[in-house]
């Protein structure tokens, strides 16, 4: 029989505090993290608003005496250490006595962002005023400049795989090391890969999860340019509206989540407190366009079935189902149209199942949103209540889900499902249940 | 157990399009590093890069898929030509083939459709640079005092009948720089509908990406997935980055093909490179059913993190490359003895290449392995680098002879490297990769008999 995989920890840092239960009861409440910019001035952006981590998360507290050799690294990465510390100290694997070779690292963590002032001053010194169209760059000058201007590590530091270099390096975790960026769908696959990890005795801990900002210059004109985000710039709080008709775009969001997974043999040796069980993973590819998902989601009807197929489970099995639920017109009713085709089948059909987004609450935390939804599906099988979909007023006949509209539900839940899909058209689905020794 | 083994190779490399030029270069012990043309380098110390012959992305794209190659950084580019290739090595008949050629022509060839839900993708990438020129045209009508950016303007123009600086972008901007652009794009053209996942670790994504690829088709999640990385550090933004960190040759520029000098006395930094490589890998009796070309059968499989802040510091130890070796032995069922062929992943860096080489004394010392740095003539192309070694340990295998060496003339460590090329019997090839933030991952192949 194949190894068994629970939840020893969990950690976040989120648009709506940084520690499980602050956030949790906010959840609950229908409270909404989403407020104008502050990162940067976005005044004048398409979008003026976005899910931020607010200013009382402090690293440096959190970090403690190992605040110095982090303290260069991005944002991104100081929301996923902050979360891995909470979350590993929850485990109690800091008085463990553990075989570093066997505690492994797999996270869904994004790129840092540009040296944003730097990068546009280096650029434009460098480039003659007013050129006609189709000039280049005098990358001599260009480079003079630069290597006077940028500073190593913060240059570094945006690799996408420091945030598993600085984990590693601050629990001495030597085991299998890993990060995947596979867009939104990112730690959710993190997840499902390190359990794997775990199941083929590669290592007995695994740090998984992942962390992101896009909240950036950058970032938000990319998705600016793809009008992927929602510009109801007159109510931040009721923009992003996940299923409702008068939905219009994401709300891009920013932080990290963490999940300490152990094979059971190893929690219970250790006599950890086990917060839940992973019990199903699926994963696939739509294969369809780099900009939309496939219109009858094909892809994210496989992850599902995939999912459901390891958990060894029926569709009436799964209780609750955390969403995508991005606030976009395409994947609420994609996702809607998936979760059909797979729930249909069951008493009451797909209607029966209670569906939310918490993302009309803490908005996309892109790389990081699958695992703060995970977290969130532990949360609701342990409190038996499912975080409400804020924001929704107006049905949509192609959403005609039960999607616990504005108010939280207590309801017996024992497993929850939660999507993900990466655009780009890689698609992950992870189940948790609770854990029954 | 299912067993899976390497049937298809696509390697796109300074040494040239396609596997063939890549291997007569290996076995010719052939540099092709040469002096940074791409753009003006006059400003750095390190001058000289291992730079791909010039290629038309498009070749290697169904028509009906052209206009995307205009949302295509060079990253994602060398991925979708080196996944066209390999596709095409293993006979496979993809949606993308046939677009040109029909599948019954293909198929009367002895070209094997295959099911695109049983097909995964796995493809390593790096931190995507960004196109300078474009972003920077886009930001010059922004410009504020002393050459900064006044974001107001950025996001919405003083005059409503001009377009804001950032709508100067094209609207699909992003999507060029997403890593997991690779393995979508290659995923699309030949439509692969398996699991598909973007490993971001350095110079250690390829061994990881094919590690996890291979542990889902022995599950029966797929039969067969693409596999490998690809990345181009040949731009101004990666040569300031290394440079900052001098990690780059600085005394190379007047030798280019003697510049990059992985394990040698003499190495004082490696070369800024492009490349990368696509392999196809499979269930053996799926493989073997369809009457497969098969290189070598993939049989262990090693991970580990070196947990120093590797970037600032490598692990003077070796320990934790040295146990990503042992565990790839330990899962393989082999001992050190067994293996005929190590490929270690010097760059030239010398406080690096003596980690990797403590590792690799510490687990092959004593035994007949033949050390090879296979790095000397491309340099480093970051998430493409494992991917190339495991392109040259399959061949190796199958054609049962090991290139020489370059530019390792003085090797550290009393390290077993060898000058010219060995033929002798080769069971077991092992490919080791120590990323620069830590992570580690040893692959070994063995000889299908």
């Amino acid at each position: 029989m194949r190894k068994r995989v629970v939840v020893t920890g969990i950690g976040w840092v989120t648009p709506l505090g940084h520690d499980i239960e602050t956030v949790w009861k906010r959840l609950i409440a229908g409270d909404s993290g989403i407020a104008p910019t502050t990162h940067f001035d976005a005044k004048t952006f398409p979008t003026t608003f976005a899910a931020e981590v607010k200013k009382d998360f402090d690293f440096k507290t959190i970090a403690g005496a190992s605040y110095e050799k982090h303290k260069k690294a991005g944002r991104n990465t100081h929301y996923g250490m902050a979360a891995a510390m909470n979350a590993w100290k929850m485990s109690g694997l800091d008085k463990a006595k553990l075989d570093p070779y066997q505690v492994g690292i797999y996270l869904g963590a994004g790129e840092g962002g540009l040296d944003f002032p730097n990068f546009t001053h280096v650029a434009l010194a460098a480039w003659p005023e007013n050129s006609p169209p189709g000039s280049t760059l005098n990358i001599k000058t260009w480079g003079e400049i630069a290597l006077k201007t940028f500073d190593p590590m913060t240059e570094v530091e945006q690799e996408p795989y420091m945030t598993i270099s600085h984990i590693a390096n601050e629990f001495n975790a030597r085991g299998p090391s890993l990060n995947c960026l596979t867009a939104c769908a990112a730690s959710t696959q993190a997840i499902g890969e390190a359990a794997e990890i775990i199941r083929s005795g590669d290592a007995d801990v695994m740090i998984s999860g992942g962390s992101h900002t896009m909240i950036h210059p950058f970032g938000v004109t990319g998705f600016n340019r793809l009008t992927a985000l929602s510009t109801l710039n007159d109510n931040p709080k009721g923009a992003c509206r996940p299923f409702d008709a008068g939905r219009g775009g994401f709300v891009l969001g920013e932080g990290g989540g963490i999940v300490i997974l152990e094979s059971l043999e190893h929690a219970q040796a250790r006599g950890a407190t086990i917060l839940g069980e992973i019990a199903g993973y699926g994963s696939s590819a739509d294969a369809f366009r780099v900009t939309d998902q496939h219109p009858e989601g094909r892809g994210a009807i496989v992850a599902i079935r995939e999912a459901l197929k390891d958990a060894e489970m029926k569709p009436q099995d799964i209780q609750y189902i955390n969403a995508h639920g991005t606030g976009t017109k395409e994947n609420d009713s994609t996702e809607t149209y998936a979760i059909k085709a797979v729930f249909d089948e069951i008493q009451g059909g797909a209607k029966a199942v209670p569906i939310s987004s918490i993302k009309s609450m803490m908005g996309h935390l892109i790389a990081a949103a699958g695992a703060v939804e995970l977290i969130t599906c532990i949360l609701a099988i342990r409190d038996n209540i499912i975080p409400p979909t804020a924001n929704y007023s107006q049905f949509d006949p192609d959403c005609d889900l039960d999607y616990v509209p504005n108010v939280a539900r207590k309801v017996k839940v024992d497993t929850a499902m939660s999507n993900s899909f990466g655009f780009g058209g890689q698609n992950d689905t992870l189940i948790v249940k609770r854990f029954v020794a | 157990m299912r067993r899976v083994v390497i049937s298809g190779l696509g390697s796109i490399s300074p040494h040239g399009v396609g596997t063939q030029p890549f291997w007569n270069a290996l076995l010719e012990g052939k540099s092709s590093v040469t002096p940074l043309t791409k753009f003006d380098p006059g400003a750095f110390d390190s001058r000289v890069g291992g730079q791909i012959p010039p290629f038309k992305t498009a070749d290697h794209v169904p028509k009906s898929y052209r206009k995307a190659t205009k949302i295509m950084a060079r990253d994602i580019e060398l991925a979708v030509v080196a996944a066209d290739l390999a596709i095409r090595d293993a006979k496979l008949i993809s949606k993308g083939l046939t677009e040109a050629t029909p599948a019954e022509t293909l198929q009367a060839q002895g070209w094997f459709k295959f099911d695109p839900t049983r097909m995964g993708c796995n493809i390593g990438a790096g931190l995507i640079c960004v196109d300078l020129d474009e972003l920077t045209a886009a930001m010059d009508q922004c410009r504020g005092p002393s050459d900064t950016l006044d974001l107001a303007k950025w996001g919405r123009s003083d005059d409503p009948s001009k377009t804001s600086g950032m709508e100067n972008l094209t609207p699909l901007w992003l999507l060029k720089y997403l890593p997991n652009m690779l393995a979508c794009h290659v995923s699309i053209i030949h439509d692969t509908q398996g699991p598909s996942n973007t490993i971001t670790c350095g110079q250690a994504s390829a061994g990881l990406a094919l590690a996890e690829a291979a542990r889902t088709i022995q599950r029966g999640h797929a039969d067969m997935a693409l596999v490998g990385g690809c990345e181009s550090k040949i731009n101004p933004m990666a040569l300031m980055r290394l440079s900052l960190l001098h990690r780059l040759t600085t005394k190379g520029n007047d030798s280019p093909v003697s510049s990059c000098r992985p394990y040698d006395k003499a190495a004082e930094g490696t070369v800024l490179a492009e490349g990368g490589a696509v392999l196809v890998i499979e269930e053996y009796e799926h493989a073997k059913k369809r009457g497969a070309t098969i290189y070598a059968e993939v049989v262990g499989l090693g991970m580990s993190a070196s947990a120093s802040l590797s970037v600032i510091e490598p692990d003077e130890t070796g320990e934790a490359p040295a146990m990503a070796l042992k565990k790839a032995l330990k899962s393989a069922g082999i001992t050190a003895n067994q293996v005929g062929l190590v490929i270690p992943p010097g760059l030239g860096v010398p406080r690096w290449d003596k980690s990797d080489a403590k590792a690799i004394n510490m687990v092959f010392g004593g035994t007949q392995a033949t050390i090879t740095p296979m790095r000397g003539g491309v340099g480093d192309c970051g998430a493409g680098a494992q991917a190339l070694d495991l392109v040259a340990a399959s061949l190796a295998l199958k054609e049962q002879t090991i290139p020489p060496t370059i530019n390792c003339t003085d090797p550290i460590d009393g390290l077993n490297v060898n000058q010219d090329r060995v033929n002798k019997q080769l069971d077991y090839a092992v490919v080791l990769a120590t990323a620069l933030g830590g992570q580690n991952s040893a692959v070994v192949l063995k000889k299908i008999s």
